[in-house]
């Protein structure tokens, strides 16, 4: 048993089998007798060059624990299946967990957007209420997050 | 008697104590590739012999996964 990580590169198209695709292989691996220790999913990305005039993929990473036949047998799997577009298999010494730089990434870019989702709610929210006094102030803003509260 | 101060050359992974360089952070290793996508020789980055093998194994893997390019001359 060795660790490995392994990197594959879905067809934009088939985007939505991805989640099955990847509980698919972590079945064959945990039925082989290895273990998954991290799963990451890093969605649609820009590629840096096109692949057969594809300009974006789907990437998906999984740091599994395996012996040989089980790892052959998940690269016959890539090889087979045409929406996989390009597949990597790396050895690595130890199992690799945490947070890797690229979903680091991808969750920070997550979160901003979401707070600016909120923040613009709010600020829509605080036009709405039409307070008299246009400046917003402190006890203005509390007041209207009081109310949102309420309501 | 170099005429113009050149600020000190240093490596990086040595000064920040990471251990082992990822092809995964797209951002540092883009610090260490020219705007034509190659490899920025240790020479000039001041880059350790240890990490300089990391680094250049760690680019190669992104270029394989287009995370990074090859050379600006693709499409």
């Amino acid at each position: 048993m060795r660790h490995y990580e392994v990197v594959f590169m879905v067809h934009p198209g088939q985007s939505e089998q991805v989640p099955g695709m990847i509980e698919r292989y972590s079945n064959l691996i945990t039925q082989g007798g290895g273990a998954v220790h991290r799963v990451e999913d890093w969605g649609r990305r820009q590629l840096a060059y096109p692949i057969n005039k594809i300009f974006k993929a789907h990437y998906a990473m999984l740091n599994i624990e395996c012996g040989l036949d089980t790892l052959e047998e998940l690269s016959d799997a890539f090889r087979f299946n045409d929406a996989v577009i390009r597949n990597m298999i790396m050895g690595r010494k130890q199992a690799d967990l945490g947070e890797s730089p690229i979903m680091k990434i991808e969750n920070e870019s997550k979160e901003r957007k979401t707070r600016e989702e909120s923040r613009a709610a709010r600020a829509e929210s605080k036009a709405t209420e039409a307070t008299p006094k246009p400046a917003a102030s402190e006890p203005a803003s509390e007041a209207a997050s009081a109310a949102e509260q309420g309501a | 008697m170099s005429r113009f101060f050149r600020r000190r050359k240093y490596c990086r992974f040595t000064a920040e104590g990471i251990t082992e360089v990822d092809y995964k952070d797209v951002e540092l290793l883009k610090a260490y590739i020219t705007e034509t996508g190659k490899i920025v020789p240790s020479r000039i980055t001041g880059t350790k012999a240890k990490y300089q093998r990391q680094l250049a194994k760690a680019v190669k893997r992104a270029r394989y996964l287009a995370l990074l390019p090859y050379t600006d001359a693709h499409k």
